[in-house]
């Protein structure tokens, strides 16, 4: 099945890559496709062999760097500098494809981008839908603390490391995904009926053994129904949640639930390591406390969270969700550091890990290779961290400046227009080159005081995307696709991002703002006047 | 050393509220003739060129010249400190990287002093080459203003087209169409109400309305508006301050590709 498929996604890549300009890279498509990261480097790596031509690739570059500090360092390169920076590390390094795009992005961020967005609208699906970043079914990262089990795909749920499977397990890994999960539907009803019971009793460790198996039958097996579930628009979707769930516990705070986190993780994992967890579940509560802390006050805010958790008590694995959906900018980074959108990228190859650990630690409890795996990894985190966190400081910067200062704009001003010159759709593409179906787009506009906004605004094009849907689920007859491409639709409605950012602060991104804005028909002074 | 005393102080008020919102950063360039100002709004599609000769201060005093940067906010700030009646005096010293304005109300009872910093700003002057316009349209300030912002909430641009018979702006917006024509009339009793149209050939032009509004925050500066418009040339829009000098907007029209815009048939 899997190479037949692939051979399909592979398919796919080029149009995405040629037509549509976009940035595809390895992690999006393992979360698009629901393959594996390391299937999805390995086609990416038949695409770049089968294209050599016409198209970009960036390389990820990991291995231990020449020099007195010789850090555990990933790097993305191009292909012209990737001899050079070989050069660069110590020893071998490993090489892979992050992603394929059709030109080298000018803004880094545009790498990362549509990873983001696809990131985000995963997580903003309905809470019962289960997608490959909530079940974090290729998640490869162990955390001692939190295991799956049992069939389940061993998954991991807090610090997921972002970017960081590049050198790691790379061959082991593939397979974990694939086979760990025995599709157990009944399990789901009894989750189902545990939901009602409560959460600290006993029962939560069924709930939560079967929500992962269960999300592991939407991941693996079992295509069609994740579909389904994945069609319901969000805003109907939360509302359904919040009646459904009011079962579960009213009041209560966010700690409650990341308790039961822990208690969740506790029985699924064999005895021997019951002391081992005990630390990180109050490391779980600290940090959930901290988190409060952070949260603070606000009235609104106690609310949404309690609705979230409600939600999230009867699915058990989902709490990273609770983070992202609250976002509130400071917080909002936190989450990427925390529930990291770029997980499926390291996933399954750290999946591997962990199964192999929760192996090993059943039997021999080494403590000690998971600690120094672990170390290893935080370092990967560091380095992928910037990585993956600076665009979109980056990012932000940029809107704040463009909304506060406006002396900050005319460079970017300058960037746009000859960008829109070009012609508008291709601009959008350009600037942000993502989802086919939703995209991240800079607009500049003058604000009432003259002053020049750039933001960063969503445009969902929904007939485009509507379009592309059907188009695509016709040509897949691989439900997977189906899957994947459904999945947008859902995410498009709650554009969370412009929480973040000032995406329309006046409401007006309609055609008036965008007319004026930077419209490539406005003439420039200069080309009238010349300096003198 | 500087020092420009301006009598009546209001001006200055009101050319910094016509020119704050268009230019954040500015020079100031004093010289033995007056004290003027050119800037682009950030986007380089509007250009501000303002003067105020020598002769309309009071006491001009400049012993070289000096350009001085200011944020025209901040200046906007310590303007806005000082009354309506007020006389306001510049100084600023050789080599100081600072500018005072000094408020003396108008019965000398009340002086105030703000010092602001100056910056450095890289200038970009313009050399704007004299032109003879096809077309120059003199109109009472607050009917041009009116015009803008009416058209303004119907749509992004104007066409401004002259014709003998007068002057149509029109706009195209989502909610439809309008269209407002000023005839020629120069029969009014005062000649700050007539409208008179100077023409070599007819003019159409599309211009966003947006820096249009943004131009009409001078209009208590004057109020007579001049639009001069030549088809490949941007509009000036000026406004005339008494015996002193001019402020003066020069916008880069739009450039029409597809006739189906907002253009009408001229």
């Amino acid at each position: 099945m899997a190479q037949i498929e692939t051979l399909g996604i592979l398919e796919e890549i080029e149009p995405l890559v040629s037509d549509k300009l976009q940035v595809v890279s390895y992690k999006w498509l393992s979360r698009n496709y629901l393959v594996s990261s390391n299937t999805a480097k390995r086609l990416l790596q038949e695409f770049v062999d089968k294209h050599r031509s016409g198209l970009e690739v960036v390389y990820t570059l990991s291995g231990w760097l020449k020099g007195d500090h010789r850090n555990y360092h990933i790097r993305l390169v191009s292909s012209p500098k990737l001899a050079e920076a070989k050069q660069e590390f110590d020893g071998n390094c490993s090489v892979q494809v992050y992603s394929v795009q059709s030109c080298i992005p000018k803004d880094p961020a545009a790498l990362w981008n549509s990873e983001f967005v696809q990131a985000e609208e995963l997580f903003k699906q309905h809470f019962t839908i289960d997608n490959c970043l909530r079940d974090n079914r290729f998640c490869g990262i162990s955390n001692s603390f939190v295991q799956r089990n049992v069939e389940g795909t061993p998954g991991m749920i807090a610090n997921p490391l972002p970017k960081t499977a590049g050198g790691i397990g790379q061959s082991k890994s593939s397979s974990v995904s694939q086979n760990s999960t025995v599709p157990q539907p009944q399990h789901y009803k009894v989750q189902q009926s545990s939901q009602k019971v409560g959460l600290q009793s006993p029962n939560v460790v069924k709930d939560t053994e079967s929500e992962i198996t269960g999300t592991g039958v939407h991941g693996q097996n079992t295509k069609p129904p994740a579909d389904k579930e994945k069609v319901p628009p969000l805003p109907a979707g939360k509302k359904k949640v919040q009646n459904g769930k009011s079962t579960s516990d009213t009041g209560g705070s966010l700690a409650n639930f990341w308790g039961r986190a822990s208690a969740k993780s506790k029985p699924s994992v064999p005895p021997e390591n019951t002391d081992v967890i005990a630390n990180p579940t109050a490391n779980a509560e600290a940090q959930i406390c901290a988190r409060e802390a952070l949260d603070g006050g606000s009235s609104d805010d106690d609310g949404e969270k309690i609705n979230f958790k409600r939600a999230s008590n009867g699915e058990g694995s989902r709490k990273r969700r609770v983070v992202f959906d609250l976002s509130d900018e400071d917080e909002y980074e936190d989450a990427v550091n925390l529930a990291s959108p770029d997980i499926p990228k390291g996933q399954s190859s750290l999946d591997q890990k962990q199964s192999t650990k929760l192996l090993v630690s059943e039997k021999s409890k080494l403590n000690s290779e998971k600690e120094i795996e672990n170390k290893s990894k935080v370092k990967e985190e560091m380095v992928t961290d910037k990585e993956s966190n600076l665009p979109l400081r980056e990012d932000s910067s940029v809107i704040s400046k463009g909304a506060n200062a406006g002396t900050s704009s005319p460079e970017k001003v300058q960037i746009c227009i000859p960008e829109s010159e070009l012609n508008k759709e291709d601009k959008a593409t350009l600037a942000a080159p993502n989802s086919p179906k939703k995209r991240k787009v800079l607009k500049t506009r003058i604000d009432e005081r003259g002053r020049e906004v750039t933001e960063v605004i969503w445009d969902g094009e929904e007939a485009e995307a509507k379009k592309a849907d059907s188009s695509k689920t016709k040509k897949s007859d691989s439900s997977t696709v189906g899957n994947t491409v459904n999945r947008p639709p859902a995410a498009k409605k709650s554009p969370a991002i412009g929480n973040t950012v000032p995406s329309n602060p006046t409401g007006k991104a309609g055609n008036k703002k965008a007319g004026s804005s930077k419209d490539p028909k406005q003439g420039n002074i200069l080309s009238f006047f010349k300096r003198v | 050393m500087l020092e420009l005393r301006l009598v009546q102080g209001s001006l200055l008020k009101k050319v910094l509220e016509a020119i704050k919102d268009l230019v954040n950063d500015a020079n100031f360039d004093c010289s033995a003739t007056g004290f003027s100002l050119q800037a682009m709004d950030s986007s380089h599609v509007a250009l501000v060129a303002l003067l105020l000769r020598s002769e309309g201060f009071e006491h001009y005093r400049c012993d070289r010249n000096l350009s001085m940067g200011m944020n025209l906010g901040n200046m906007a700030k310590m303007l806005k400190c000082a009354g309506n009646d007020d006389i306001i005096t510049l100084k600023a010293d050789d080599g100081s990287d600072t500018v005072t304005f000094m408020f003396e109300s108008p019965t000398q009872d009340k002086i105030s002093d703000f010092e602001m910093k100056l910056m450095d700003i890289d200038s970009e002057h313009l050399g704007i080459p004299e032109a003879e316009y096809h077309a120059i349209v003199r109109m009472p300030s607050s009917e041009f203003g009116r015009i803008c912002k009416d058209l303004s909430s119907i749509g992004d641009t104007v066409v401004i087209s002259v014709t003998k018979e007068g002057v149509k702006f029109s706009t195209r917006g989502d909610i439809g169409t309008a269209n407002i024509v000023c005839r020629q009339n120069n029969t009014v009793d005062k000649p700050e109400e007539a409208t008179i149209i100077e023409m070599t050939e007819p003019v159409s032009l599309t211009f966003a309305l947006r820096y249009m509004n943004s131009f009409t925050k001078a209009t208590p500066l004057s109020s007579i508006v001049t639009l001069s418009l030549s088809s490949d040339l941007p509009v000036v829009v000026e406004y005339k301050i008494a015996e002193m000098g001019y402020i003066r907007f020069y916008l880069a029209p739009k450039i029409e590709e597809d006739e189906d815009e907002t253009k009408p048939q001229v």
